[in-house]
């Protein structure tokens, strides 16, 4: 079997990335020249303690933020230098984001809440959130409306969610923070039957179940990488 | 899922809140609606009986030229008469092909209403070419051509002798009942010109004489000859085209403040309707942050608040435009207690330019007062969004 040049590129490739945050008079250093490479169909786990620079990263991974200096490619294509416009049109076309709080709209359906990516994608998208729901083991709750759902039901959602656009990357800021360790667990299934698939997968996590269910870990200390694998 | 449901969707986060703000709407655009259609209502109500006159020029005794107009017009008692001689005078000016003499007087019958009999002579059918007359026009002594509301309301018949309301020991022989005009004539009584002027004791007195030209183009012509005449002096010329134009200015002047007025409260609700989405942006920053996340740009963000903004405003302007058309026949009836003009046609009615008016000015007040809260919201850092603890997301 061969493999098209793109299947060879990392997903990611970081290059001296570095963010500084002025606040006040003073300067704050987010992140220090950080290099590294997420290869295709990895799953990574970004530990650190807190102010660590990992929100920070995964922003700018997810091309929510400029970087100061330094440069990255995601999915072949360099972000850096990218206006605010194109960082939008990327975010929204390769990747997908999961959060700790999940980021149900209230005022919608569980359905409605899953498609709401495709809109803003321009995209036809009912069978495949009904597709992604029945994944997920929610396409019974498909007009429930978020206040009706438990946590563990809340983040299957915001996974099928992240994933209606078919991004090349799945990045989530601590997926199981919100979560007992049972339901947590089943999360953490969930990635890894994701990541089974093919998909990318980054996770910014304090969870040691989710950072030994990824394949590498990366530590991250005063916006530096102090230990990666 | 598309647009306008996830724009909609804003609704129920505050729907008290959204429900105030478009009602806020909804009464400046009621205000806006009503005021037009008054001034239409108004304009073609008076068109429409100066048309229903079918003369060119009133002629009164001297004093208030309005007065006699709104008299001649609804019918009422006169203050004071021209003497029959100058019908000669008026029938000999330059144009003139008709000059109809009329004695007109008004009886109080019970407390309330008035009983307008009107004297005219058979010229004055050639002004009412689209009288249907069931009968004939009264000929004899005594004869009485009824109004169709007035023949329904006593139920009286052709060939019936009936008593003359307001009248005491008179009676009269109904020989025609007029097919309904929708003006003030419906309720009137016609008898002839000299049974009136002796019945009400006024011999050879009239009350006023409608003028017809052959040309309408010659009024001026005609108005100064009549005014020049010897008895000119002690008559009024009213140009009914001049009376129309007269009118309709005072009323405009009135528009103009009321318009002032309704301006106003379209800045008010304009101020409430921005007041109201930037305090849902205020609160909803952590939501926007999201949906940027999500890959919302920022035109789609300003799309989100600007449709939102519409919708509160074109709701308000739609239910504004029912309570307008709902509340017409209390306002129209409040009016009518104090305009001295008044037509008898409705002044306020439903008129579908007036109400695309009214939705545009809704629209206008929608697409101003959202433009601030949706370009803040839309300028809003994904990333300090995010953060911002405004929002259930």
């Amino acid at each position: 079997m061969t493999t098209s040049p793109q299947e060879n590129t990392p997903v990611i490739a970081a290059q001296a990335l570095t963010k500084i945050y002025q606040r006040g008079r003073e300067q704050v250093r987010a992140l220090d020249a950080v290099s590294f490479t997420v290869a295709r169909g990895e799953f990574t786990a970004i530990t650190g303690p807190s102010g660590a620079g990992k929100s920070t990263l995964l922003n700018l991974l997810g091309c929510m933020d400029a970087p100061t200096s330094g440069t990255l490619r995601l999915d072949d294509r360099e972000v850096h230098s990218l206006d605010e416009r194109a960082r939008t049109e990327l975010r929204r076309s390769t990747v997908g984001f999961v959060f700790q709080h999940f980021g149900l709209l209230p005022t919608l359906t569980v359905a409605e809440n899953v498609v709401l990516p495709a809109l803003f994608a321009r995209r036809s998208s009912a069978r495949r959130a009904e597709m992604l729901l029945e994944k997920v083991g929610l396409l019974h709750r498909r007009t429930h409306r978020p206040h009706e759902l438990s946590g563990g039901e809340m983040q299957r959602v915001a996974i099928a969610r992240a994933l209606i656009n078919e991004p090349r990357l799945l990045l989530a800021d601590e997926p199981t923070g919100n979560l007992d360790s049972a339901t947590g667990d089943s999360i953490i299934s969930l990635f890894q039957q994701l990541n089974a698939e093919g998909l990318t997968v980054l996770v910014v996590t304090h969870n040691a179940v989710m950072t030994a269910a990824a394949r590498r870990q990366l530590a991250l200390r005063d916006g530096r990488l102090t230990d990666g694998k | 899922m598309n647009w306008l449901k996830l724009s909609l969707a804003g609704w129920r986060l505050r729907p008290l809140r959204t429900g105030v703000t478009a009602a806020g709407v909804g009464l400046a655009v009621a205000a806006w609606f009503s005021l037009l259609s008054f001034q239409a209502g108004y304009r073609d109500g008076m068109k429409n009986e100066l048309a229903r006159l079918g003369a060119h020029i009133l002629v009164v005794p001297k004093g208030c030229p309005y007065d006699a107009a709104s008299i001649a017009l609804h019918g009422a008692s006169w203050p004071c008469y021209l003497p029959a001689a100058y019908l000669d005078e008026v029938c000999a000016a330059p144009g003139v092909t008709t000059a109809a003499p009329a004695f007109m007087t008004a009886l109080h019958e019970g407390t309330s209403t008035n009983t307008v009999y009107v004297g005219v002579d058979k010229k004055f059918l050639r002004l009412r070419p689209a009288w249907q007359i069931r009968g004939r026009f009264p000929q004899a002594t005594n004869e009485l051509l009824l109004g169709s509301e007035a023949a329904t309301r006593w139920r009286w018949q052709v060939g019936q002798t009936v008593p003359l309301p307001g009248l005491t020991n008179a009676t009269g022989l109904v020989s025609g009942i007029l097919g309904p005009t929708h003006g003030a004539e419906d309720d009137f009584i016609y008898l002839r010109l000299a049974d009136a002027q002796h019945l009400f004791a006024h011999p050879r007195q009239l009350t006023h004489i409608l003028v017809r030209l052959a040309d309408p183009n010659a009024l001026d012509r005609a108005v100064t000859h009549l005014r020049g005449c010897d008895a000119g002096m002690d008559m009024n010329i009213v140009p009914l085209a001049h009376l129309f134009h007269t009118i309709q200015s005072l009323v405009n002047s009135t528009r103009l403040l009321l318009g002032c007025v309704a301006a106003v409260a379209l800045l008010v609700a304009a101020a409430g309707v921005g007041n109201t989405i930037l305090m849902a942006v205020a609160e909803r920053t952590r939501e926007i942050g999201l949906m940027r996340a999500l890959g919302a740009s920022r035109a789609d963000i300003f799309r989100l608040f600007w449709w939102e903004t519409m919708q509160v405003c074109l709701v308000g302007g739609v239910g504004g435009l029912a309570f307008a058309f709902l509340a017409s026949r209390v306002l129209e009836n409040w009016l009518r207690a104090r305009l001295p003009f008044a037509p008898v046609d409705a002044l306020i009615r439903w008129e579908w330019w007036a109400a695309a008016a009214g939705l545009a000015g809704a629209a206008l007040v929608g697409s101003i007062a959202g433009f601030l809260p949706a370009w803040r919201a839309a300028r809003l850092s994904p990333v300090l969004a995010m953060r911002s603890t405004g929002g259930d997301a």
